[in-house]
């Protein structure tokens, strides 16, 4: 019945002619009732309904002249009936698409805004809020020790966890995991895969069921019984297909026979990206050691415990390691985090705020933009207003007439902005390289879900109604006989409202303009950490990384043969012209740092600084193209057995020796080690932008052979070609050899920055957008004032103005705004550049000259958009325009 | 002024409302042209009708009174209008002086 008689409401517009039919039709279906029985006389009614629907409209459809509009004025009692029935939705949909464009405007300003805001929330969501999703991860801690000024999680030693595990009460399991590369081998292409060492129950602490097998068993974490391991996912697929019969059978790492106990669940790669899990299996004396302390622990709290005490209790437990092993916990103060303080990337929460600050001031400039059109738009509407009020339109209906407009607008851009949302989101996951992306944990949540569906919608809503309220108020403070009388001859809006409009502008315009330039200098630090002066040539540089694994290779000659090996293959190969091995590459991941302590100066432990400490083959200098300064590189003189020697970076030279002359000054970089004497010093080199440590120290490969190799190649033409060739060459000195990357320093430097200029590009999109919108915005705003002005431009042009005046007279208002606007925005950049300088680890400075570029080219912009519609009005034909009224 | 032109359902609309009197609603009208004529009536086509003649100036409609068994819905009534009684007449005149002469094939009345 319901649905017949909504079909006939669609169709027959005269409301008594409508009623009179469904009465008839309910009056005829109740004796139908009595003689077909209720089911078929439902069936008797629809049919009817849908007859009589079908007459109507053919009827409608046939006739010649234009439906008659049925205007119906709405009473005071109807509008207590039904608050908002169809017939005002109707009326709003009329109303909206008698003015296409501007609707087509404020939908798709609205929708940009909230398709920006929602991609940058769902990506601050995945990477920062919410990386790590699963159960009871509020009761996840990770305990580190660490000095005032850096939290780093891998710096816990065995000795101190096991007196956690024992002495704590609020904590009720305990789980260690120590780095491991692991190197895969027996297979086609040896590989090398990021894996961890970790204590039985790491699993079962973090809430992990393997999908195949088992985790470790105690047993498993003794020497000798410690040849097992869990495959992650993403490598049980990629190099073992998938195999679902792979537990119990053996697969090789680092040359030894390891049995497979299990696969982890999809997605699951903690710590660190990890893909493999081997028990960690320490020797009584590893358990007492203080001094070895790149271990993480990770605790699950006991029932009904907080945070806050586990840390109390904690705290006092390392205060007291401290106080009682002076010579190595001195530095140690507690660290207690949530598991998601702990496992965040430090650099990731402030830029991701960054870009969420931005799309809020995106949305903030859109919100203006739409309010201005609006408000616009209720100013032309107000003879409409007075007219239906004299009618006997209640206020209140046009108040609520007047947000269902806004509403059904709000819901035209939401609906807009889904697809917009799935192509930010889409570009954003295209745009980080997969070598990044496994770094970064809640990569995978990056997603629309529901939750982001709805505050999508709440924002659009809200921003939309806020913004429908100003004009609803203008309706219902319509004075009938003034808005009457003002309707008469001019159009333009009263004073108060114009300033309103013109402050909106202006914001528009300042907003947009702090964002262009807080974006320019991000992109601008962005560009400087991939093409920035580095102190080293990335160009035309291959470069081949690997960890040797420590049984194989346990022995310093072997590795320096190695070294040898693999330099006299690469030798072999024509395109390369210098061969160079250190121990970690710029750019890379991982490295090693020291305490310096030069000699003559007493220094204690916890005062000694940390220095980068590399290795080196002399001619890794010249293919990196490392600049010398003073005295000269390795050589063959450099043995074992003499004396210690090392080249450092200039930034040490003046750090400790100042004017002095550093050859041959000596320094240790452990208070018991051995002298090291200085041989020459190099230009500084910039390994890794994030951590700015220009003071390096380089020691002889032939001195101390490192663990961890990367050969860097120059070569003649295309780098990229050389990788099947070095791969052979690396197989001619070990076939069990994994090569761990095989990459271009270049792509190696880009890669490193990938989060950051990933983070500079998004800013810079939503300021390209802010830009288009707060032009757009001027734009809109300007023409819709000229339209109104047609006719006063009409009387002015009869009476002699010329085009160029005309165009003066529009063009002041617009040029007002601008200076305001570039005024108040240059002032904003300025001190939000300030602000980001901090954040950028002094890449960029705050550039005036770049400020005045944006500045001119904001105001140019801006200038134009109010001059097309200008120049329209100056060509305006003066008769047109008055008879136009 | 010429005499408005109806189709035959057109008038036969008409005399069913004159025939109703106070009562020409559409439910009694459909029941009565069904019930002299013996042809079934689409209640689609009464409405329009109805409309049409209105339109055209036939008839006049004034909403009643709403009663419980429409669910509160008022009847449409019906009224002919003096231009619709006129054009009865003419459409009448008409279709009897046509039929004049042929009361032999047509019968009685």
């Amino acid at each position: 019945m319901k649905v017949a008689e909504r079909l006939l409401a669609i169709v027959v517009r005269h409301p008594d002619h409508r009623d009179s039919i469904v009465g008839d039709l309910r009056e005829e279906h109740a004796r139908q009732v009595r003689r077909l029985g209720a089911a078929r006389a439902r069936r008797w009614h629809l049919r009817q309904s849908a007859g009589i629907a079908m007459r109507y409209g053919m009827a409608r459809l046939l006739r010649r002249k234009p439906p008659v509009r049925w205007i119906t004025v709405a009473t005071e009692d109807q509008g207590a009936q039904r608050w908002i029935g169809s017939r005002d939705l109707w009326y709003a949909w009329r109303s909206i698409s008698q003015r296409p464009a501007l609707a087509s405007v404020v939908v798709f300003t609205l929708a940009v805004a909230l398709a920006a805001n929602s991609t940058t929330y769902s990506l601050m969501d995945a990477i920062v809020l919410r990386p790590y999703r699963f159960p009871g991860i509020e009761r996840l801690l990770v305990v580190t020790t660490g000095d005032d000024h850096i939290v780093d999680r891998e710096n816990v030693s065995p000795a101190d966890f096991r007196e956690w595990q024992q002495q704590s009460t609020t904590v009720a399991s305990w789980a260690m995991s120590l780095w491991w590369d692991a190197n895969l081998s027996g297979v086609d292409i040896p590989e090398q895969v990021a894996g961890f060492r970790v204590s039985p129950g790491y699993f079962k602490l973090l809430g992990v069921t393997p999908l195949l097998g088992r985790e470790f068993s105690e047993a498993e974490a003794q020497q000798g019984e410690h040849r097992r391991v869990v495959l992650g996912h993403g490598l049980w697929t990629r190099r073992f297909s998938a195999d679902p019969q792979i537990v119990g059978t053996m697969v090789r790492m680092d040359g030894e026979p390891f049995e497979v106990v299990g696969v982890a669940p999809a997605g699951f790669s903690i710590p660190d990206g990890a893909e493999a899990w081997a028990p960690l299996a320490l020797t009584d004396a590893q358990w007492q050691d203080r001094r070895q302390s790149n271990y993480s622990a990770y605790a699950r709290l006991k029932d009904g415990e907080t945070i806050e005490r586990a840390r109390a209790e904690l705290t006092a437990i390392i205060d007291t390691q401290r106080r009682d092993h002076p010579d190595t916990n001195t530095n140690r103060q507690a660290r207690v985090l949530s598991f998601m303080e702990g496992m965040a990337d430090p650099g990731a929460g402030p830029f991701m705020a960054i870009s969420q600050a931005a799309a809020i001031l995106l949305l903030l400039i859109a919100c203006a933009n739409i309010a201005n059109l609006l408000m616009a738009r209720g100013a032309e509407r107000a003879a409409e207003y007075s007219l239906r009020l004299a009618l006997g339109a209640s206020r209140a209906r046009l108040f609520t007439q007047t947000l269902l407009e806004g509403l059904l607008l709000s819901v035209m851009a939401i609906i807009l902005s889904m697809p917009l949302l799935a192509i930010g989101l889409g570009l954003s996951r295209a745009s980080i390289p997969a070598s990044v992306m496994r770094f970064l944990p809640g990569w995978a949540f990056i997603a629309i879900d529901l939750q982001l569906f709805l505050m999508t919608a709440l924002l659009g809503t809200a921003a939309m109604l806020l913004f429908s309220v100003v004009p609803a108020m203008q309706a219902i403070r319509t004075q009938v006989a003034d808005s009457l009388r003002q309707s008469g001859r001019t159009l333009t809006a009263g004073r108060n409202r114009q300033w309103l409009r013109s402050t909106l502008a202006t914001t528009q315009v300042a907003l947009a303009l702090a964002l262009l330039f807080t974006s320019t200098l991000a992109l601008t630090a962005a560009d400087r950490t991939v093409n920035g002066v580095l102190g080293f040539d990335k160009k035309n540089v291959l470069v081949a990384q690997m960890v040797l694994p420590a049984r194989t290779y346990e022995n310093a000659d072997k590795r320096r043969q190695f070294v040898a090996d693999v330099t006299d293959a690469l030798r072999g190969i024509p395109a390369i012209s210098d061969i160079g091995m250190t121990s970690h590459i710029p750019a890379g991941f991982g490295g090693n740092s020291r305490q310096f302590w030069p000699e003559g100066v007493e220094l204690t432990e916890a005062e000694a600084r940390y220095v980068d400490y590399r290795r080196a083959t002399p001619g890794y200098f010249g293919a990196l193209r490392i600049p010398l300064m003073r005295g000269r590189w390795f050589d063959d003189s450099d043995r074992v057995d003499g004396t210690a020697v090392a080249v450092v970076s200039t930034a040490v030279a003046r750090q400790y020796w100042g004017d002095q002359d550093p050859l041959g000054k000596r320094f240790k970089v452990a208070a018991d080690g051995p002298w090291i004497e200085v041989i020459g010093v190099s230009g500084n080199v910039t390994h890794n932008w994030f951590v700015r440590r220009d003071e390096t120290v380089y020691r002889p490969v032939t001195q101390e052979a490192p663990f961890t190799v990367a050969f860097a190649m120059r070569t003649v033409g295309d780098p990229t070609s050389l990788a099947g060739d070095v791969r052979r060459a690396v197989a001619v000195a070990d076939p069990d050899q994994p090569i761990a990357s095989l990459t271009t320093l270049e792509t190696q430097v880009a890669e490193r920055a990938a989060g950051f200029t990933f983070i500079a590009n998004a800013l810079g999109v939503v300021a390209l957008i802010a830009l288009v919108l707060s032009i757009l915005g001027i734009y809109s705003l300007m023409a819709y004032l000229t339209t109104q002005r047609t006719q006063e431009i009409g009387v002015r042009m009869a009476l002699g103005a010329g085009r160029w005046q005309v165009i003066r007279a529009t063009i002041r208002r617009a040029f007002g705004i601008t200076v305001a606007g570039t005024l108040v925005g240059a002032v904003l950049a300025f001190a939000l550049g300030r602000a980001m300088q901090a954040m950028l680890f002094g890449l960029v400075a705050t550039n005036l000259l770049q400020l005045a570029g944006i500045v001119l080219i904001l105001a140019t912009a801006a200038l134009l958009a109010a001059y097309l519609p200008a120049r329209r009005a100056a060509r305006i034909d003066p008769m047109t325009a008055l008879r136009e009224t | 002024m010429a005499p408005i032109y109806l189709g035959e359902f057109e008038y036969a609309v008409l005399l069913a409302v004159l025939h109703l009197h106070e009562d020409a609603y559409a439910v009694p009208v459909r029941e009565l042209i069904e019930e002299r004529t013996g042809r079934p009536v689409a209640r689609g086509a009464l409405y329009t009708g109805l409309d049409r003649l209105e339109a055209k100036g036939c008839l006049r409609s004034r909403m009643g009174d709403a009663t419980e068994e429409r669910g509160g819905k008022a009847r449409r009534y019906f009224t002919v209008t003096a231009a619709g009684l006129k054009a009865i007449r003419a459409t009448h005149e008409s279709l009897s002086n046509m039929a004049r002469g042929l009361e032999s094939i047509l019968g009685h009345r």
